[in-house]
């Protein structure tokens, strides 16, 4: 723990918690060699767990001193991996002057790297977003990253083609855009439209969500005991009814199952999306065990459980995000589920609660319709749909009933999921919303 | 009582009561909501609420440093008309020290009751990678935690050739009690503490000698404010000696002292925890090793002095907000474009981001100004012009550092933070109305002189 020589903690770069619950990867192959000069996010090593195969990207730009394994090796969580060169105190400490040792430790300078001149504010939401501020050219004075530099990133994904706001079109093709008020569901007069706005948006992220490979849930369920709780609740608490629709109670259930099977709160990343996302659907379907795929592939299974909600507006699909949906109460749902979709239909909604979805709902019968096929919104891996609740026959104690039924549709990833998983995943929710006093006390 | 029973459980246990641990507390309750949800967060301290700052350092010492100056102003109030004398009441001052001390520290506790959080008394040391043993008296208990937040805090390094024993040399705590002024005082270290220490018993009567290893006092800061600072201690009679170090308690330097304060320094308190049981890495100084969300191992988080960096309890405090949200699931990362350093002295310095040296280390072509505060007219009606402000801009004109010595600087440090957090340009602050007449009017100076229009400035 003591004694001259060691390098600052800066120096070292250890095992990090790969978020999997895992405590430990086996050393696939490392990237790099001793001596080498690596620069920022390079990858280093290739490491293997219970779950993926990931490689690790440097914490900074330096000379690698040594290697802490060989491959082959399991390392746990938090030891040294890679030793970079750095500072070496191997002065004799008693010959160091002691104020001088305080300055060592006391440095509030950053590493060589230019920081990314940005304001906390806008800093805190690009690590919400997920977003490398390094990444992005700032358009305020002295180049700072504004706001606006930052919902602009947010809008268009950093891995889309950036097109439509950067195509010039000549603006005499373009018609101007219609009153919304009578071209009701997003319809558009006759001619060519520019893609752009939320249809831009959909059309991306349907294009990308077509590299899916979906398997799809579906069932009917007794509804009955899902609308008469619903009603004594809402008797009981007459100033919270208004805004307590079913929609609240399919959250909660939902919210419940993504806890229970964090495996479908999860993205993935196979690296093959990108040459997807340029070629299409890759036909060539079996011919998958290429060393590209194998190299940089990931699952992020996510800790927070966060829900969009499918909004239809005049301008076309919105989907807001119910933050921490899994440890809000039933009336806090609704009074979220609320503000969103009001806010979405005003189109007032800000970027940043329509971040960071790890599932979304589909409530498509609110217009009608029992049975669905929803598309998955990568890089999420279920989507829920519920149909309208209708009367229909169903059998209760061995005799045909006319009960209210809820159609359920589900998607999930099969690259994630597989159809046990998503099996169990649907009766989870109806096993909620059919008991929801299970629901409620959950 | 037998070793190995059934644990309590815990969702997030602090160690340690200091303004990391508290506020990571308190942060931790509201954001698990321990109300609604009965999550449950301990704090346990072996010693008092409140930790150093509050009980043995940044608070008392201020209390002192005060006490020391209204002192220091009766010495010259005949200047400005006025004719006090100063007479110096121990007693008092140690009363009011310890009452300022109780009232904080009650502050905290009753902050940490009201919102939830279980004070523990006594000493935490990991059994396991997810479980403590806390020891209080002879009685033991265990305590499993789904998080644990270390914040146990530094204390006063020691010099072997020269052991603290609480009667003629003393730490920085030992330095706060004197029961009477010393006639004859050496401040071994000539950092922060000991300026700040030798300054305040100086203007109380003591007859002090400040001994530095280096070649300035407080060689973490830029020189140009030392030299401000040394300045002012040679005015009050302060012997400097720089470039030097005492070899033991028959050293010369330290034959005719009253008393000794040894202030070399601060050491992690990582040393008692069971950090290798709980697999928590350190490095060589002794510091926890943790990312930028202060995260230690899977389950164990480190703030404040027991990591790297200065040891400052607005740092721990910063990092203490980071961990919290960590553990609540929030994404967060201690990555402050600067942690204002400030200095007690006579007058105050303060530092704040980079220098002209560190921006130079960094590669950037640094522009700097630097506004007297002899040419400021608030500093005249204070009788103290000595310092200045100075600014350093990068190539853009974005302030990237602030450098100040002067009457009351330490409150413009905020002001500087805030500018270089915002990435806010040299313009930003020129148009900004600072209001006149104060000491802040120093930094719209400073700022038009970046800019090239320099106004209180003979052309």
């Amino acid at each position: 723990m003591t004694g001259p020589g060691t390098q600052g903690p800066g120096d070292e770069f250890r095992l990090p918690d790969v978020g999997e619950g895992l405590d430990q990867a086996e050393i696939v192959e490392w990237l790099v060699a001793e001596g080498d000069t690596v620069d920022r996010d390079q990858p280093l090593v290739e490491i293997l767990t219970d779950k993926s195969q990931t490689q690790l990207p440097s914490p900074k730009a330096g000379v690698i001193k040594r290697l802490g394994f060989v491959e082959g090796d399991m390392a746990e969580v938090g030891q040294v991996l890679v030793q970079f060169q750095g500072v070496d105190f191997d002065a004799d400490p008693a010959s160091v002057p002691v104020t001088a040792q305080i300055q060592t430790t006391g440095g509030t300078e950053q590493a060589l790297e230019r920081r990314p001149k940005a304001s906390p504010a806008v800093r805190r939401r690009a690590l919400d977003a997920g977003i490398d501020l390094a990444s992005l050219n700032g358009t305020g004075p002295g180049g700072r990253i504004t706001v606006d530099d930052l919902d602009r990133a947010l809008t268009v994904p950093a891995d889309a083609p950036q097109v439509a706001a950067s195509t010039k079109i000549p603006v005499a093709q373009i018609p101007p855009p219609r009153p919304a008020a009578n071209l009701t569901l997003g319809q558009m007069a006759p001619g060519r439209h520019q893609l752009r706005g939320i249809r831009r948006v959909t059309a991306e992220s349907m294009t990308r969500a077509i590299a899916i490979p979906h398997i799809h849930g579906a069932d009917e369920f007794d509804a009955s005991a899902l609308l008469s709780g619903r009603k004594r609740i809402k008797d009981l608490h007459p100033e919270g009814a208004a805004r307590l629709t079913p929609l609240a109670f399919f959250v909660m259930a939902v919210a419940d199952g993504l806890r229970r099977y964090p495996m479908i709160n999860a993205s993935i990343d196979t690296a093959l999306d990108t040459a997807l996302d340029t070629a299409g659907l890759d036909t060539e379907g079996p011919d998958t065990e290429g060393p590209d795929q194998k190299a940089a592939g990931h699952i992020d299974v996510h800790e927070a459980v966060n829900i969009g909600i499918a909004v239809a507006t005049d301008a076309g699909l919105v989907v807001p995000v119910i933050r921490d949906a899994d440890r809000r109460s039933l009336f806090d749902l609704a009074e979220e589920i609320h503000r969103l979709t009001t806010a979405a239909r005003e189109r007032t909604i800000s970027t940043a609660d329509m971040q960071g979805g790890t599932c979304t709902i589909t409530n498509y019968g609110s217009l009608g319709g029992r049975f669905a096929t929803p598309m998955i919104r990568p890089p999420e891996a279920s989507i829920v749909g519920f149909g309208s609740i209708r009367v229909r026959p169903i059998v209760v104690d061995g005799a045909v009933a006319a009960r209210p039924t809820l159609p359920i549709s589900i998607a999930v990833d099969h690259r994630l999921i597989d159809g046990d998983l998503m099996t169990a995943f649907q009766e989870h929710i109806i096993g909620l919303l059919t008991d929801p006093v299970a629901l409620l006390a959950r | 009582m037998v070793v190995g029973e059934v644990a309590g459980r815990a969702d997030v246990v602090v160690i340690g009561a200091g303004p990391g641990g508290y506020v990571a507390a308190l942060r931790c309750a509201d954001l698990l909501d321990v109300k609604n949800t009965g999550a449950r967060v301990v704090i346990i301290e072996r010693e008092a609420i409140g930790g150093v700052c509050l009980n043995v350092g940044c608070i008392p010492s201020k209390v002192l440093i005060h006490s020391a100056h209204v002192a220091d102003l009766a010495n010259h109030s005949a200047d400005w008309g006025v004719e006090l004398t100063a007479r110096i009441d121990i007693e008092r001052l140690h009363a009011h020290r310890r009452s300022t001390i109780a009232e904080l520290t009650g502050g905290v506790a009753t902050l940490l009751d009201h919102a939830g959080v279980e004070r523990w008394q006594g000493s935490a040391r990991f059994s396991k990678p997810d479980r403590l043993a806390v020891v209080s008296g002879d009685d033991v208990r265990h305590l499993e935690f789904a998080s644990c937040i270390i914040a146990t805090g530094s204390r006063p390094s020691a010099l072997h050739s020269l052991p603290v024993d609480g009667e003629r040399v003393v730490d920085s705590t030992g330095a706060l009690e004197f029961e009477t002024v010393p006639n004859t005082l050496v401040v071994v270290g000539g950092g922060y503490i000991g300026v700040e220490l030798g300054t305040a018993w100086a203007k109380l009567g003591a007859s002090v000698t400040i001994i530095e290893g280096s070649t300035s006092l407080l060689p973490a800061m830029d020189r140009r404010l030392s030299r401000v600072v040394e300045k002012r201690l040679a005015e009050l009679g302060v012997t400097v000696v720089l470039d030097t170090f005492v070899n033991g308690i028959e050293d010369p330097l330290l034959v005719d002292a009253d008393r000794i304060i040894v202030a070399v320094g601060r050491t992690p308190n990582t040393n008692e925890l069971g950090l290798d049981i709980a697999n928590v890495p350190v490095d060589s100084a002794g510091h926890i090793t943790v990312g930028p969300d202060r995260r230690a191992t899977p389950k164990i988080y480190a703030i404040g002095d027991v990591t790297a960096g200065p040891a400052l309890a607005h740092k721990a405090t910063a990092e203490a907000e980071v961990a919290a949200h960590v553990i609540a699931g929030r994404p967060a990362a201690f990555d402050p474009a600067a942690i204002p350093e400030i200095v007690f002295s006579d007058p105050e310095v303060a530092s704040i981001g980079l220098t002209e040296a560190s921006a130079a280390n960094q590669g950037i072509e640094a522009a700097v100004f630097r506004f007297p505060f002899a040419a400021g007219s608030r500093s005249r009606t204070l009788g103290d012009t000595a310092g200045f402000v100075q600014l350093v801009a990068d190539e853009a004109g974005t302030i990237i550092g602030a450098q100040l010595a002067g009457a009351g600087v330490s409150e413009l440090a905020g002001e500087m933070a805030l500018a270089i957090e915002m990435s806010a340009t040299v313009d930003d602050i020129a148009a900004t109305i600072h209001p006149h007449p104060t000491m802040s009017e120093a930094i719209a100076e400073a700022a038009h002189g970046l800019g090239g229009l320099p106004l209180h400035v003979r052309r």
